[in-house]
């Protein structure tokens, strides 16, 4: 019998470099980006999700520089530049020839100093101006470098969106989850990939996308390849969700213990983020998607800070305390029993 | 049909853990599990029927088993009750 996923062992990917051409040609009009080098200068690489403010290398510290990060020119370091004069522009430039970055960038649409200019055509290196503020640029351009060199993976499974809330189905192979996953869609759910999810770790988050060639097509046995969103419609799907609930299916095993009272939850780590996980016993005629439905809210209820079974569970602690015996409780469990 | 009455040993009494000790113990066997506390009868293999029992510590509680495995289910109960429900 095929195990099921195995979330510690993921083989996990990362982006080494951002080659300097295709993060210029991919987010030029992004980031109002102009290059004031040659287009030969763009041969650089990024290999780093980090940027560095070059104020202290260019007052003349160069013991601590992070040079192989992307150098951002605010309007401190032009004023700077323009304050000490051209004589000692080119000493401080003549200085940092022997810290080759991966690009220059001013904000402001500044213009670049001469002396700047000249040292990265001599090292070879593109400077860029570009027309965004300082702190506006830096947050966005950390923003798409850390989701370049996020770390990733692809795991056998399928995405849903259940009333907001990402649901990874996981299971062996035949135990229903494209069905499960077709049924949700058919509620008016929204699917997000089957059979092949991307993970991609963002910030403390894990967020599940689709194979760019797979789109939204799914496999039903007996059916064939289906296109979703051309069956169901635009409403049907979505691109990207966060992933909020690993749900894995498994055939009913005897003997098996299934949580009863929801009160320990299990967590798995994937890409080193902790996800809650339902482990859901599936047997002949169970309806596993009004489960799924009630698995997603009563997560989005979790997240809203209450926990059903953790308060029940202090009402009857609470209702034992004190008590003997109680009129109440007995009159409910007779009504159990009718 | 065999039957014992036993004192709930755990200080919070059964609430849902405990209850899902029950359950998991009870299902492993074959016969009819019954618990009885003021004269109210629940399924043991069910957990909301346990719950709704609501034994406090120091409750008695008549045990009741009838099926092929009756004594070694009546055993399992009263060790389970032993250990305090394996709470604490």
């Amino acid at each position: 019998m095929a195990e099921t996923i195995d979330f510690s062992r993921l083989e996990i990917h990362r982006k080494r470099s951002l080659p300097m051409r295709d993060f210029f040609f991919r987010f030029k009009e992004e980031l109002s980006l102009t290059l004031k080098t040659p287009e030969s200068s763009l041969s650089t690489e990024i290999l780093e999700p980090n940027l560095h403010r070059p104020g202290l290398a260019l007052a003349g510290f160069t013991e601590v520089f992070s040079n192989q990060r992307i150098q951002i020119m605010g309007t401190t370091e032009w004023f700077y530049l323009e304050s000490v004069g051209p004589e000692k522009r080119r000493e401080i430039f003549d200085r940092l020839k022997a810290f080759p970055s991966p690009l220059w960038v001013m904000t402001h649409n500044a213009g670049p100093h001469d002396e700047l200019l000249k040292m990265c055509k001599e090292q070879n290196i593109p400077v860029c101006s570009t027309a965004r503020e300082t702190m506006d640029f830096c947050t966005e351009l950390q923003d798409l470098l850390e989701d370049w060199f996020a770390p990733y993976c692809s795991v056998h499974a399928s995405l849903v969106d259940v009333y907001g809330v990402g649901m990874l189905y996981v299971g062996e192979s035949g135990v229903g989850k494209s069905e499960c996953v077709l049924d949700l869609v058919e509620r008016g759910h929204r699917l997000v990939a089957d059979d092949i999810v991307n993970m991609t770790r963002k910030g403390r988050s894990i967020i599940g996308k689709g194979n760019k060639i797979l789109g939204h097509h799914m496999e039903i046995r007996g059916v064939g390849i289906v296109d979703v969103e051309r069956l169901f419609g635009i409403r049907a799907i979505r691109n990207a969700k966060k992933i909020e609930v690993i749900v894995e299916l498994q055939h009913w095993r005897e003997g098996e213990n299934y949580d009863r009272t929801g009160l320990d939850a299990i967590n798995t780590e994937a890409i080193g983020i902790s996800i809650p996980k339902v482990v859901i016993p599936i047997s002949p005629g169970k309806n596993i998607t009004v489960i799924s439905e009630v698995i997603a809210m009563n997560m989005a209820l979790k997240m809203k800070g209450v926990d059903a079974a953790k308060l029940f569970n202090e009402k009857l602690i609470e209702t034992m305390k004190g008590k003997t015996p109680s009129k109440d409780a007995t009159r409910l469990s007779t009504e159990v029993h009718e | 049909m065999v039957s014992k009455e036993l004192k709930v040993t755990n200080e919070a009494g059964i609430h849902a853990r405990p209850a899902a000790a029950v359950v998991e113990t009870c299902g492993q066997f074959q016969s009819h599990i019954t618990f009885t506390k003021d004269d109210v009868q629940a399924n043991a293999k069910s957990i909301m029927n346990i719950m709704l029992l609501a034994a406090e510590f120091g409750a008695m509680i008549l045990v009741e088993a009838e099926g092929p495995d009756e004594v070694a289910a009546l055993e399992a109960v009263e060790q389970l009750f032993e250990d305090r429900f394996r709470q604490e």
